[in-house]
């Protein structure tokens, strides 16, 4: 007889093991469905498209874990062992299955082939379970919070696979077919028992034990942490689908309403703690942390969604196991700056600050607990078009002598350039807007602004949840630029051009003309490339450059800012610890500028302290609110003297020799 | 508890160059912005509060145009459960007409507590409440700062002149003109405006509450508006915030203090 | 001969200096119409101030009764009401303070006499008065006439006439006799509190470097506590920054926080309500920065500059430190 796979050897009770295997893959199924139908019961749920971006980020990033290499090779291959050694020796149970029950191919060299590859795959997955423990409980890696399960889940893991050797190693004990030493595992456990006798004797207890632990593991699963093993693959999918206007109605139930992506962003999460190492607020040790709000938004959601919860026993349960009915702590949300920085190191996609501006709806709505002077900014926006002054004249203020043309006053021109509230408001923000206008001019280009008649773009409402104002404020932006018939803008700050890039499109009738929308660097870089501009001046600085999030995270704007810095005589760019998709927030954005917050922490002047530490003169930055924040830090962190802050724009200015007056003499 | 809530729209006033119209009887209000009167913006949060503490219904009324019924959404999405605009036609009620027409529509209703603010930003009389009260024949406390409700009394606390509060205890059914600071008003978001210009404003005409003649009849004539004597008042100092400090620590000095 | 009636306001045993303000104006109109200046005092156990208007009126009508120990608007208006009824004076004056906005409302009702709130100024116009009033957050001045009546009423506003005897008086002391009070215990006065004790005690400082709405944020405030440190001055406020919790209440200045006399006030980012100027009116000189070129507070104030005020905070604080 041939060497072949064997069947339940020595098992009597086959059928008693066929039941189990139908209750646990029954509970398995019951986990889905309830995990599933969280998932469904998102409000608006929005269509799922097919994307090529989508699929191939499934390859790059499900099959082979390319985000969870990245910045931790020990964490990537750890998990690259794990998955591998896992799908392995699941695809060899349903050979195994496939072999006993549909049709016999496990014999001779396929079988020899087979046994040997889930040798390999055996020693793999132990391997990476090792790594996994060592790293948690000997090495203590600070970001893994360990919890309960993340222990047993381990020893489980380890257990099955363990026991799943011994099984092997107790059956070739006993007989020892020819050619079986590729089993090399098994081999190594058939010395184990003192005889054949006792081997034959403790087979079925092995084999029992190894069953039970593996059934128990496929029951558990959907109700673990593991569930990401389904979950993670989906989360990644959806992260390319484009996004979709989630219009709040009058009808929309109470509570945050969360999407689709978000219900499934919850569910996938295993609590690596990558989003709180980069985060700026959790790591300045703020009352707040990405990982705990998708965990808090996790168990909210399981219990209030969960079909289960239905049934009482099941609700009682659960209620106990999160030991009171869990809420989402409403005080923690305001910390988020929407930096982006957790979406861009989570290994599946996953971004707190989308969830996080659901739950602002909901508490914006609910109204008694909105910070204090966020409260007054949003009336004063509601009631004046902007967010800083309660004023609609003062807008055209920071023109001064500059000859600025207003297209809404008869001038024509093709470009128009979006001030912003900020930039218009702010008295050191307004040093952007001049110093644009003077290379504007000194180029020759042709633009205008809307004068007085700019409106606010809604970023703040958005970013606050104030879905209504935001709306609000899209609808009337949009008329006044239908009005003027503009469209090609150019924005001072990140926050309207991101708007007017990425989410106004989403609120423009379909058919319409998009609207050509550039951030200024993107602008005069150009203005270089067509020789329009070419900074002559040499100063010999030493400057570094501050990515703003929402033009760097956001619309992938690395480059061109430092091709301007680059490009001018004497002027050397250094990098900080954090640049370029790393950049850490100035602490800014998020509607984190219009807020007081409790045990709230300077996140501007951890920033300028690694701009000092690079040793530069001066951080160059391009958004009207990193200026502002870092500027106050300069002052704050007691480094007035030794470096200074500016914009993009003064820098570009002083290096034509279009400076503001008496300025001159300060840099260089 | 029956809670009624007497608010106003008033034109948003502070940060803005007012000017005279022709009549000279009014400012020019075409490029203002109206908002809840301050004060009763605190009136209808401490109303609010007490809903959700003791429960109860809150009904808010404010006398005005079509127009005005901005503000009882305002009121309704902050949780109001009935709103009621007095139509005014064509009256330009002083307080002792506002209080008059208002007194006969809350008599109608029923009510345990009557809130109001303690005065207008526009016309800053500071009496509407306390009239409303008297012709009522209801017990009221003007410039309330503090209010406790339980066992049909409350436990008001009234901010007086000189840092000084008086302590008093009410029995219902009272009137209390709310003083700013009472309370955090809530934030009012859009969609909850939205959501409450669904609601029903019921709409009373003025004309048609049977008021005698003499009711409707305003108690003062204004004769004008004027600006402020431009004589009165400082020494402008010109310049930059260095040069501005340079003065201020100069007239600092002279006058004695040093630095 | 026409009368004119001064209701005294007083607590704790002390007249308010509004009692004197109002017999100021009052005995000038008297003078000017040849009418007749009578004041009434409501108390119990009150001998002491009654000998404190002796030399302020023509007439003091004296209540002395148990029932009017602590003030209630309920038992005040009716034994008003009979005064007023009694002596039909042609204008009554309150002051413009918490109380008459509880008590003055009901003697309008009661009597029927119209009424004009918080005047700041009070002239006759054959045998009617016409008032002065402050509209729009102060920004506008309007003047009013009252419709025909036989009796009118006027309350007001504390600060805006002097304190000072215009006239001498020997007065005739009258005690008048107590009406039925028909509304009892609806109202109970239970004791007073003060709301301003506190670390820092504003009323002795030479200089005051005070805060108002226009500062803007919570977060701006240890800058301007710095420069009044850095000055040597005790930093206050106006009355929105309390609302808010930024500062104690006993920072506050203004009718409801603490009337102040410092050398030197330096108002920053304060607009200027009434309420808030009544109370600097003891300071020898007051600097105002507002961004606000029209805010009421550079009416009062001696220097002022439209500016805002982190800068000019921020430039003292230089400057001052070099120094």
């Amino acid at each position: 007889m041939p060497i072949a796979r064997i069947h339940f050897w020595g098992i009597d009770s086959k059928y008693l093991f066929y039941i189990l295997v139908g209750i646990s893959v029954a509970v398995f199924l019951l986990g889905v469905y309830s995990r599933v139908s969280v998932w469904l019961a998102a409000v608006n749920r929005e269509k799922v498209i097919v994307s090529r971006e989508g699929i191939l980020n499934l390859l790059m990033d499900g099959l082979f874990g390319r985000r969870i290499f990245k910045g931790d090779l020990i964490a990537g291959l750890m998990h690259f062992f794990i998955m591998w050694g896992f799908i392995g020796l699941f695809l060899g149970t349903v050979l195994s299955t496939t072999d006993y029950w549909i049709i016999h191919f496990l014999s001779g060299d396929v079988y020899l082939i087979y046994s040997f590859c889930l040798e390999i795959l055996g020693l793999m997955f132990i391997a990476g379970l090792l790594t996994a423990l060592i790293r948690r409980y000997i090495a203590r890696v600070s970001r893994l919070d360990n919890q309960a399960q993340d222990l047993w889940i381990l020893v489980l893991l380890f257990f099955c696979v363990l026991t799943g050797f011994m099984v092997e190693g107790v059956r070739l004990a006993v007989n020892m077919p020819e050619g079986e030493s590729v089993s090399f595992g098994g081999v190594i456990f058939s010395s184990l028992p003192s005889s054949k006798e006792q081997a034959e004797a403790v087979y079925p207890i092995i084999w029992w034990v190894h069953s039970l632990a593996s059934l128990f593991l496929v029951a558990w699963f959907p109700f673990s942490k593991l569930f990401h093993v389904l979950a993670g693959p989906v989360n990644i999918y959806m992260a390319s689908q484009p996004e979709a206007v989630v219009s709040r109605d009058e009808e929309s139930p109470e509570g945050p309403g969360f999407l689709f992506r978000d219900m499934i962003n919850f569910s996938a999460c295993t609590r690596c703690g990558r989003c709180n190492e980069v985060c700026p607020s959790a790591s300045a040790m703020e009352p707040f942390s990405p990982r705990e709000f998708i965990a808090q938004a996790n168990e909210y959601t399981r219990l209030r969604y969960n079909p289960l919860s239905r049934i009482k026993w099941f609700r009682e349960k659960l209620i106990k196991s999160v030991s009171a009915l869990p809420e989402i702590s409403p005080e923690q949300i305001w910390y988020c700056t929407t930096c982006r920085a957790c979406l861009e190191v989570c290994p599946i996609y996953i971004g707190a600050f989308e969830p996080i501006r659901r739950v602002r709806t909901s508490e914006i709505e609910e109204g008694s607990r909105v910070p204090n002077l966020l409260t007054k900014s949003l009336e004063t926006l509601y009631m004046f078009d902007n967010p800083w002054e309660r004023s609609k004249k003062k807008r055209g203020e920071w023109f001064g002598d500059l000859a600025v043309p207003d297209l809404t006053a008869g001038a024509k021109a093709d470009l128009c350039y979006f001030v912003g509230c900020t930039t218009s408001f702010d008295t050191r923000a307004q040093g952007l807007a001049r110093s644009f206008v003077k290379i504007m001019t000194h180029a020759g280009v042709s633009f205008g602004t809307l004068g007085q008649k700019e409106t606010c773009c809604g970023d703040i409402a958005r970013r606050v949840g104030e879905e209504g104002l935001f709306e609000e404020q899209v609808k009337k932006t949009m008329g006044l630029l239908k009005t003027y018939g503009i469209a090609d803008l150019v924005a001072s700050s990140p926050h309207c051009f991101n708007l007017f890039r990425n989410e106004y499109p989403l609120y423009q009738s379909p058919g319409a003309t998009p609207l050509r929308v550039r951030h200024y660097t993107q602008v005069l870089e150009e203005l270089m490339e067509r020789g329009l501009i070419k900074p002559v001046k040499r100063m010999d600085l030493r400057v570094t450059y501050h990515d703003p999030c929402y033009l760097g995270r956001y619309n992938n704007i690395y480059q061109a800012p430092r091709r301007l810095i680059r490009s001018i005589p004497g002027v050397s760019l250094v990098e900080m610890a954090h640049y370029g998709p790393d950049s850490l927030c100035c602490g800014g954005g998020g509607g984190r500028l219009w807020q007081e917050l409790e045990d709230e922490k300077k996140l501007s002047e951890v920033r300028i302290r690694e701009a000092a530490d690079t040793g530069a003169d001066i951080v160059i930055t391009t958004c009207p609110y990193c200026l502002i924040m870092l500027e106050d830090a300069v002052k704050t962190a007691d480094l007035e003297g030794r470096l200074r802050v500016m914009d993009l724009n003064e820098l570009i200015a002083e290096s034509l020799g279009l400076g503001e007056e008496g300025e001159e003499s300060t840099i260089g | 508890m029956n809670i009624i809530v007497c608010v106003k729209n008033v034109p948003f006033t502070q940060e803005v160059d007012l000017v005279l119209d022709a009549s000279k009887q009014d400012v020019k209000k075409d490029n203002l912005v109206y908002v809840i009167n301050e004060w009763d913006n605190y009136a209808i949060e401490e109303a609010i509060r007490i809903k959700e503490e003791t429960g109860g219904h809150v009904t808010a009324v404010t006398l005005g145009k079509e127009a005005d019924e901005e503000v009882l959404r305002r009121c309704l999405a902050m949780g109001a459960d009935e709103a009621i605009r007095v139509e005014r036609g064509d009256l330009n009620p002083d307080a002792s007409m506002i209080a008059a027409i208002l007194s006969a529509v809350v008599k109608t209703i029923p009510h345990d507590i009557i809130l109001t603010g303690v005065q207008s930003d526009d016309l800053n009389n500071g009496i509407t409440g306390s009239l409303i009260a008297e012709r009522l024949g209801l017990v009221h406390a003007a410039v309330v700062n503090s209010l406790k409700i339980s066992e049909g009394k409350a436990q008001i606390s009234i901010e007086l002149e000189g840092g000084q509060d008086e302590m008093s205890q009410v029995t219902l059914p009272a009137l209390f003109a709310i003083q700013t600071g009472i309370n955090e008003p809530r934030y009012v978001s859009i969609m909850g405006i939205r959501k409450a210009s669904k609601k029903e404003i019921k709409v009373i005409d003025a004309s048609g509450l049977g008021l005698p003649g003499e009711d409707l009849q305003p108690s003062l004539i204004m004769e004008e508006m004027f600006m402020p004597p431009e004589t009165e008042g400082a020494e402008m100092l010109q310049g930059d915030a260095g040069s501005l400090a340079d003065q201020i620590i100069r007239i600092i000095r002279e006058k004695g203090v040093s630095l | 001969m026409a009368k004119i009636l001064v209701i005294a306001e007083h607590r704790n045993n002390e007249l308010r200096e509004i009692t004197l303000q109002m017999l100021n104006k009052a005995s000038e109109l008297c003078r000017a119409n040849g009418h007749e200046l009578y004041a009434a005092i409501l108390g119990n156990n009150i001998e002491g101030l009654i000998s404190g208007l002796k030399e302020w009126a023509d007439k003091v009508i004296v209540y002395n009764d148990p029932r009017l120990k602590d003030f209630n608007p309920d038992n005040y208006r009716d034994v008003l009401t009979a005064l007023i009824n009694e002596q039909k004076p042609i204008v009554t004056f309150l002051g413009h303070t918490p109380w008459s906005m509880d008590l003055a409302p009901g003697l309008s009702v009661k009597t029927g006499f119209p009424l004009a709130t918080d005047c700041v100024d009070i002239t006759m116009d054959s045998g009617r008065p016409k008032v002065v009033r402050q509209v729009y957050s102060g920004k506008i001045f309007s003047r009013m006439a009252f419709r025909d009546a036989s009796g009118y009423l006027i309350t007001v506003r504390a600060g805006a006439f002097p304190a000072a005897k215009a006239f001498d008086y020997q007065a005739e002391i009258i005690q008048g006799a107590m009406p039925d009070l028909v509304t009892q215990g609806r109202r109970e006065f239970m004791g007073y509190r003060d709301t301003c004790k506190g670390e820092v005690d504003i009323t002795q400082a030479e200089l005051l470097v005070s805060i108002g709405r226009g500062i803007g944020e919570q977060d701006n405030i240890p800058q301007v506590q710095e420069l009044a440190g850095i000055m040597g001055g005790t930093l206050s406020c106006s009355r929105p920054v309390v609302d808010k919790k930024w500062l104690p209440k006993y920072h506050q200045v203004g009718t409801s926080g603490k009337s102040v006399k410092p050398k030197v006030y330096l108002a920053l980012g304060i607009s200027g309500a009434f309420q808030h100027v009544a109370g600097i009116s003891g300071a020898g000189t007051v600097i105002a920065v507002n961004k606000d070129k029209k805010a009421p507070i550079f009416r009062v104030a001696h220097y002022g500059a439209v500016a805002d005020l982190l800068n000019v905070a921020a430039a003292l604080k230089e400057k001052v430190s070099v120094k």
